[in-house]
């Protein structure tokens, strides 16, 4: 929310520096964005250069058909000449001059003395936005003709201002209402708060108004006041300047009366030609099919949901979110109904997201607008109806439910300091909570004030009002612990482990979406309302995005792409899937590069990998199972260039295997004898059965068995294959002679022979 | 004893010794022991026919010394090689043998100093589900039904009852529910908001929570703590601000500052010339959060903070822009 400094200081008294103010408010109220000085520069008497002036002759300018030259009388008894582009004005007129050396709004243009088109030109006429008092650039300001010549322009018209940029908290509704945030200034400063603006005018006759409130939770109530003889024109300079200031557009006076009141108090309001309206008012829930144009020119069409307000035929505005175009006030109104209301934060928030529309009034209403305002807001409407556009008051309607009152709340001086750590005099306590509208009575019980209702319902919220204001003081303390117990868990410490093994075996980490385009498990679980086509599906594997990070690397160009990721999947079914722990692995090469990194995880773990060969579908050419997981070898159809490789690993299950604990094996001093053998064996036999049945068959004194090679070709048999193995025979009790290792050798060939059928090469 | 008879011994040993003191390599030096030493040297086949006690001496004290001698030699030759080698001086700045070595993702890194920093401190590290229910992300943690961050604007819903969770606070009410407090401990990990991706926008990024609950836990010990824990992360120069905030589950609620650690406080552009930068939400546990976890508030306190890894990953290296994190290029990786 932009508020404009000298609105604010309406309410209450500054007596801290701004920039003070601001830092102080950032810790006890709101975010302060920054604070900026908006209109005409107050520095080094640039205000003296902008005056009031009186034109004394204008025609058009000799060697231009679009400009005007002027003279104009500028007070003391000067005269200027100045070339001006607008048409809206002639001799007589009294307008806005700034003289050379005068700086613009903006603080960066400076106006100077120069020759437009031959003619030399001293200073400039100025235009509403030109001043940053409006939008409005059709022609120059013409001011009133009673101001005199040199009359200093910030005398009559709002130059400058500053303004606090504040982001509102969702539980404080009251602080998007300027008078509200006065309030907190007050309770910071302790300088005194105004009573709110807003007195009645006059009531002229009671005039009757058909209104009819049929969803009474919904709009518990709704004020309509209704005025004649409105004369609908521009807003004064000062409340066009305010509208400005505060972020918002001027449109009309009556239109801007409504804008402004809700930014002073904080409750949206609806203005209504009451000509157009077809016999009164209905507070109701759209019909079927019902239609409704807004403000903004979109035609919407209706949910049963949606809360309305209507006329006797048709919808008129969708309630706290935005007016109908049916019946807008425009520069023929002369009569005019006038909406304040409270309104359900839900039902507002519903209709908002259904039609994703939010407006200055929307935003209010969701957090929830104090429910006495609204009374004020007509009155305060009223007083300004009254004065800037002449209306006459004729008539109010209102229907309410009863409005809650809050029960008060226990409080005990003592909760603060149990929950802040930091003594807060009972004294203060009371001081404090009085000024932000609370009424405290002498046993501590608490009346909350009707605009933080909604907020402040329990004790521990009243130890956030008083300690909001002393979060600088503090102190910084630990925990008085009775028990430690920082540890990693078996699991924690075993994914690091992985993660490292992998690291050092030359992988790079990635991060890879839970949510990919697709996924080869048709039941994986789908997003109904998915952000984008490509993050729709909660995987079940980490393959398909380390794909894509694989893919990136290649387009970008990168060389010898290697990665992992350690991340959950998602099993269905749903609602709730089961989540586990995967390492997913991508490499460029061949089956053996990726086989050999899962190998090395697995030894990392202290488990013994089972390879067998098993089919995933055709996009894995090869493919191997294993505990807990698989490796393959990608088909060249993938749409990635060259060899790749991957793995996935379940890690809850891996894990299940760690052995708990390691038991010590004696070093054995006694000498290995080693043997490399090679057997002729069936194409089909695999290799990792026939080393097993090898270390099954030479039992205990096989200390080692290491694949060698697997040659097919000259001196082997079609449909054969050359197996070469090393073995490594040692015996912890004694050095092993040439017999023991013929002896162990035989029973390797025996077994290999009767299972294989291999037959050992000589 | 013919052999014996038939050998100057004498000579032997001063013809073996100068061959042994005259090889200038490694080989030469194998082939002097070998002729002179080795197997079916002289000296070995006399050796096996000794029969006598004073000729075994002889012949053994002369195979000491010819072993000694070769020992020497063998040491000499490596002395000399690297004196060599010094003398043509080996260029050092020749790069070594390259080690192929990957990297962990920096989010890891960071999460891991992370992790640590909070094990030093005493807590634990709880990774649990990202899919959770709306009561555990939400009404468990008093989120009314109004507050934006339930609408389907904000948040991936799965169906009317299930999530993809919107912070990790539902590991501490994961936690809270089973098992019995004090309890100290940080929940890392992903998290989903329904943002359209930008620079520093992303539906999943990972957040780390810190909940402590025990008895006599006020804000001040919040203070303490965050303090503690930003030292420990950035410095020990670091000093830390709370203001105000609100958040459904925590109250008083406040966000935390912390002095810049590129400018130390005297303004940055990181820092938006502030001197602080924001660094996360945080707050004294609501006493309804203990109730809807069935722990009595008069009995328990606790403190909650959270805060986002990729904007300390960001604020720390200078990374421009958060998608960099998903695109996993190994040009980015092995920066870190």
């Amino acid at each position: 929310m932009k508020v404009p400094v000298s609105w604010l200081k309406e309410y209450v008294e500054l007596t801290l520096p701004l920039d003070e103010l601001a830092r102080r408010l950032v810790f006890t109220s709101c975010e302060v964005d920054r604070v900026v000085r908006r209109g005409v520069p107050d520095v080094d008497g640039n205000l003296g250069h902008f005056v009031v002036g009186k034109v004394l002759e204008a025609g058009k300018h000799p060697n231009a058909d679009k400009l005007q030259l002027t003279k104009v009388d500028v007070g003391g008894g000067e005269t200027r000449s100045i070339v001006c582009g607008a048409w809206n004005f002639g001799a007589g007129a009294t307008v806005a001059v700034v003289a050379p050396g005068g700086v613009m709004p903006g603080g960066e243009l400076r106006i100077e003395k120069r020759k437009l088109r031959g003619e030399m030109s001293e200073g400039m006429i100025l235009s509403e936005r030109e001043l940053e008092l409006g939008t409005d650039h059709a022609g120059i300001m013409v001011l009133a003709d009673e101001l005199e010549a040199g009359t200093p322009l910030a005398d009559v018209l709002p130059l400058g201002d500053e303004i606090l940029e504040i982001e509102t908290l969702y539980n404080r509704p009251d602080l998007t209402a300027i008078y509200g945030i006065a309030r907190e200034v007050a309770a910071l400063t302790g300088a005194e708060l105004k009573p709110p603006p807003g007195v009645d005018p006059p009531r002229h006759g009671d005039e009757p108004f058909s209104l009819q409130v049929d969803e009474l939770d919904a709009c518990p109530r709704f004020i309509a006041r209704t005025f004649r003889d409105v004369t609908v024109g521009d807003s004064p300079a000062w409340l066009k300047a305010r509208l400005t200031g505060a972020g918002m557009r001027p449109i009309s006076n009556v239109v801007d009366i409504t804008n402004y009141v809700m930014l002073a108090l904080g409750s949206p309001l609806h203005a209504y030609d009451a000509d157009t309206l077809r016999g009164g008012i209905v507070v109701r829930r759209a019909r079927p099919g019902e239609e409704l144009v807004t403000l903004d020119g979109t035609r919407r069409e209706l949910d049963v949901r949606d809360l309305l307000i209507a006329d006797h035929e048709r919808a008129i505005g969708l309630a706290g979110v935005m007016g109908g175009e049916n019946t807008e006030v425009s520069n023929a109104t002369t009569s005019v109904v006038l909406e304040t209301a409270n309104f359900e934060p839900l039902t507002v928030i519903r209709s908002g997201e259904r039609h994703r529309l939010r407006s200055e009034a929307s935003t209010r209403w969701e957090k929830g607008v104090d429910p006495e305002a609204a009374e004020l807001a007509a009155r305060y409407a009223s007083q300004l109806l009254a004065e800037l556009a002449g209306a006459r008051w004729t008539g109010e309607t209102e229907v309410r439910a009863e409005l809650p009152q809050p029960a008060p709340i226990a409080y005990r001086p003592g909760y603060a300091d149990e929950a802040v750590g930091l003594e807060i005099t009972e004294a203060e306590q009371r001081e404090r909570l009085e000024r932000l509208g609370f009424k405290v009575a002498g046993d501590w019980t608490v009346r909350v004030p009707s605009w933080r209702v909604r907020d402040v319902r329990r004790d521990v919220d009243v130890v956030e009002e008083v300690a909001r204001f002393r979060l600088e003081d503090v102190p910084a303390t630990l925990p008085r612990r009775q028990a430690m117990f920082g540890r990693l868990t078996h699991e924690q410490r075993l994914r690091r482990l992985v993660a490292d093994v992998l690291v050092g075996a030359g992988l790079y980490e990635a991060y890879t979406y839970s949510l990919q385009h697709g996924d080869p498990d048709p039941n994986a679980l789908e997003l109904p309302e998915p952000l984008s086509s490509q993050q729709r599906v909660l995987r079940t594997t980490l393959a398909t995005g380390l794909l894509g990070a694989a893919q990136h690397n290649l387009d970008a160009g990168n060389a010898d792409i290697a990665l992992f990721e350690i991340a959950h999947v998602y099993l269905p079914p749903g609602p709730v899937p089961e989540e586990r722990w995967r390492l997913g692995g991508i490499v460029q090469g061949d089956f053996f590069r990726a086989k050999g990194i899962v190998e090395a995880v697995f030894e990392a773990v202290h488990v013994e990998p089972t390879w067998s060969r098993v089919d995933l579908g055709p996009e894995l050419i090869v493919a191997a199972a294993v505990q807990s997981g698989w490796v393959g070898t990608y088909s060249p159809v993938l749409s990635l260039d060259g060899e790749w490789s991957a793995f996935e690993l379940d890690l809850a299950e891996l894990f299940e295997l760690v052995p708990e604990r390691i038991e010590y094996r004696d070093v054995i001093t006694f000498p290995p004898l080693r043997q490399d053998l090679a057997f002729v064996v069936d194409e089909t036999a695999p290799a990792g059965e026939l080393m097993a049945a090898a270390r099954e068959a030479a039992g205990d004194e096989l200390r080692e068995v290491r694949f060698l090679s697997d040659y097919r070709g000259e001196q082997i048999a079609p449909g054969k294959k050359s197996l070469a193995i090393a073995v490594v025979f040692q015996s912890p009790e004694r050095t092993l002679t040439e017999d023991d290792a013929t002896r162990l050798r035989a029973a390797i060939v025996k077994t290999l022979g009767e299972r294989f059928g291999a037959e050992l090469r000589s | 004893m013919d052999s014996l008879a038939a050998v100057d011994w004498t000579a032997y040993e001063t013809q073996a010794t100068a061959a042994i003191g005259a090889a200038l390599a490694d080989s030469e030096l194998e082939d002097a022991r070998v002729h002179w030493l080795g197997r079916k040297s002289e000296l070995a086949l006399a050796l096996r026919g000794v029969r006598d006690k004073e000729s075994g001496m002889l012949l053994n004290g002369i195979r000491g010394r010819l072993e000694e001698a070769v020992q020497h030699r063998e040491q000499e030759l490596r002395r000399l090689a690297y004196q060599h080698a010094a003398e043509r001086g080996v260029d050092v700045t020749i790069p070594g043998t390259p080690v192929k070595r990957g990297r962990l993702h920096l989010l890891t890194q960071i999460r891991r100093e992370i992790e640590d920093i909070f094990l030093g401190l005493g807590y634990e590290v709880w990774d649990g589900a990202e899919v959770s229910t709306v009561w555990e992300n939400f009404d468990a943690l008093n989120t009314d039904a109004g507050h934006p961050s339930r609408s389907t604007l904000d948040t991936f819903y799965l169906d009317d009852d299930t999530i993809l969770r919107t912070q990790t606070s539902p590991d501490q009410i994961r936690a809270m529910m089973t098992r019995k407090p004090p309890i100290y401990m940080v929940s890392p990990g992903r998290v989903y908001r329904r943002d359209t991706p930008d620079a520093t926008h992303s539906p999943t990024f990972q957040q780390v929570e810190c909940l402590a609950v025990d008895r006599g836990i006020t804000l001040a010990d919040l203070r303490g703590t965050v303090l503690q824990y930003f030292r420990l992360l950035f410095g020990p120069e670091r000093e830390v601000r709370m203001r105000t905030s609100y958040f459904p589950f925590t109250e008083p609620s406040v966000e935390f500052d912390v002095t810049c650690f590129l400018c130390d406080g005297a303004g940055c552009a990181v820092c938006k010339h502030s001197g602080w930068i924001e660094m996360g939400g945080a707050g004294w546990v609501d006493p309804d959060v203990f109730r809807n976890v069935d722990l009595d508030p008069e009995e328990w306190q606790g403190f909650a903070f959270g805060f986002g890894i990729e904007r300390i990953a960001m604020l720390r290296h200078g990374l421009p822009d958060l998608r960099a994190f998903w695109e996993n290029d190994i040009r980015v990786l092995e920066q870190f």
